[in-house]
């Protein structure tokens, strides 16, 4: 069974020889870079570039699928924002908003450019999955993401107002995450069609620490399910922080799979959830897998999935200075588990 | 001057209203305190003040989460701006400057503006830097004013790398200045191996531990001076 094959019976509901150990966010390394000569700012303004970054983590370390892009800015910029590579840093500093599309409550009512998927960067992911698919599309599963319509409004308008008015005038937050949700269907059933194996979507503006699960199942999850019911590949809704009051709402949100990060008690939503549900996670992609020691490495993981994880999977973007012997240190753990 | 029961119906209006998020009963209440002859600070600290603690109180128990949290503060602020400019003295004991931001590459400031505005209700001088802040800023600002205190904010694991090469600057160029780190992926650990003075795990805590880093820093100050004296 290669690591293509496990991810897709494992999304399928088949039998696997164990637990995948791979994400549907960023994965990129430093030491994947390095190999290519690469630049990190570059990386994200080029197909190339990008694609073959995408592919190092599974070509270094087995890690298995290839994901890109390695920023949270696609959908935003092809909305109209401006985005800051930070060409200028020798840091690795992942790309953000500069300009916003909203600045206050009178400019609410946007409209969502025809061309849509013809702007920003869009164009450039379809061709980063099909270099990906290409490249070690045969062996390894090949995933991308889009952001959750709450987390996309966070983009595009302050956050202070957009949380403000969640409360205050629901209904017309309402109407923008309808809209957004009708730009994210469009961006995914692109990558789709240019042959991604699952998606993700990730909705981490919405997570407990931020929201009540009560706004959640009232405000958000609705778009959640719209955006769902039009996806034809796998997909996953990812939620970084408190999540275990939501989960069953995430579960109920027509995603094949709900991930969750390090703050999420995965032994409980396993029991909420059943033993047939697909729980991703949940180990911290920084304070373990970066910082810690190939030992905190090995028993972390190990938990995940003790407590009933069905892919081994980072609660966030794995961030790029991950020493290479850590990442070993997963991928053997995860390859000699047998439950 | 105000008899000792309208001192306490208007106290108390003042903490409800910044419980209830209502601007404008903040404004009202502030207005009619100072009518009456409440001490500003006092109408600050035992009304505004002691309403966000209750809110704080009702964040960690989640019957409050940010935007309630963010309504609330905007009530403080509207009592704050009427009553400010009447503050006689802060009963503090302790005055100080602060240079506040959020690290370059985040966009996230709504932590580090409820730390700000813990830092503006108890009188300090505060240069706010915003968000995505070039690191090498920090330190021009803090050696441009002479702040006692830096505070660097950051939200996401991604960024908070950067929080170490300013705190290394910054001990460079002025080894007594005081740092203070905050934000989600932020923990004592972490504050321990970036080398700064304080951690803080949310706001009410980052102003108490600001208050004793400045208190011990003015201690400081004055040995040395009193040693050159000699």
């Amino acid at each position: 069974m290669n690591s293509r094959e496990r991810v897709l019976k494992l999304f399928a509901g088949e039998e696997v020889d164990r637990p995948p150990c791979f994400s549907g966010m960023g994965n990129v390394t430093t030491e994947g870079l390095k190999s290519l000569g690469q630049n990190f700012a570059a990386t994200h303004l080029d197909a190339k570039m990008m694609a073959k970054a995408a592919a190092s983590t599974y070509r270094l370390f087995g890690f298995e699928c290839g994901v890109a892009p390695f920023d949270l800015c696609i959908e935003a910029e092809a909305l109209g924002c401006e985005i800051n590579v930070y060409a200028h840093s020798e840091d690795l500093l992942y790309p953000t908003i500069k300009k916003k599309l909203i600045h206050n409550e009178a400019e609410m009512e946007i409209s969502i450019p025809g061309d849509l998927t013809t702007r920003g960067r869009v164009p450039l992911m379809l061709d980063v999955i099909r270099l990906m698919k290409k490249d070690i599309g045969g062996e390894a599963a090949v995933g991308s993401y889009v952001l959750g319509p709450f987390t996309l409004a966070g983009q595009i308008m302050e956050l202070n107002d957009l949380l403000k008015l969640s409360f205050k005038k629901p209904d017309k937050i309402g109407k923008l995450l309808d809209q957004l949700s009708g730009v994210i269907i469009l961006v995914a059933q692109e990558y789709e069609k240019a042959g991604v194996d699952y998606i993700t979507v990730r909705e981490m503006g919405a997570t407990s620490d931020v929201l009540s699960p009560r706004v959640f199942k009232s405000l958000i999850l609705p778009y959640l399910t719209k955006i769902f019911a039009k996806l034809s590949v796998p997909s996953v809704l990812h939620i970084c922080g408190k999540t275990n009051d939501i989960v069953p709402f995430m579960a109920e949100s027509g995603a094949k799979a709900v991930s969750v990060d390090q703050k999420n008690d995965v032994a409980e939503t396993r029991r909420k959830l059943g033993p047939k549900a697909l729980v991703f996670g949940n180990y911290d992609p920084y304070n373990v897998l970066v910082a810690g020691t190939p030992d905190l490495i090995r028993t972390t993981i190990k938990k995940c999935m003790d407590d009933g994880v069905s892919a081994v999977w980072p609660g966030c973007d794995i961030w790029p200075t991950v020493p290479p012997g850590n990442m070993k240190a997963m991928m053997e753990v995860v390859q000699n588990y047998r439950r | 001057m105000a008899t000792e029961e309208k001192k306490k119906e208007l106290l108390e209006k003042l903490r409800n209203a910044v419980i209830q998020y209502d601007e404008d009963t903040a404004k009202e209440a502030a207005n009619e305190a100072l009518a009456v002859g409440l001490e500003a600070n006092d109408a600050i600290f035992n009304g505004l003040v002691s309403g966000m603690v209750e809110v704080g109180k009702m964040f960690e128990a989640q019957e409050y989460f940010v935007p309630e949290l963010l309504m609330c503060a905007d009530a403080l602020y509207a009592g704050l701006d009427i009553l400010k400019p009447h503050v006689q003295q802060l009963d503090l004991g302790v005055k100080g400057s602060v240079v506040i931001g959020t690290v370059e590459g985040d966009v996230h400031d709504i932590g580090k503006n409820i730390v700000k505005m813990m830092f503006d209700v108890a009188g300090f001088t505060v240069y706010d830097l915003g968000r995505d802040v070039p690191l090498d800023k920090f330190v021009q600002e803090q050696l441009r004013t002479d702040s006692d205190l830096v505070c660097l904010s950051a939200m996401m694991t991604t960024t908070m790398t950067g929080m170490k090469k300013v705190i290394d600057d910054l001990r460079a160029k002025n080894p007594n200045v005081k740092i203070m780190i905050g934000g989600a992926p932020v923990s004592q650990d972490v504050a321990d191996k970036y080398g700064a003075d304080g951690y803080a795990k949310d706001a009410t805590n980052a102003l108490k531990d600001a208050i004793n880093m400045i208190e011990s820093l003015k201690k400081m100050k004055d040995e040395v001076e009193a040693k050159k004296a000699k």
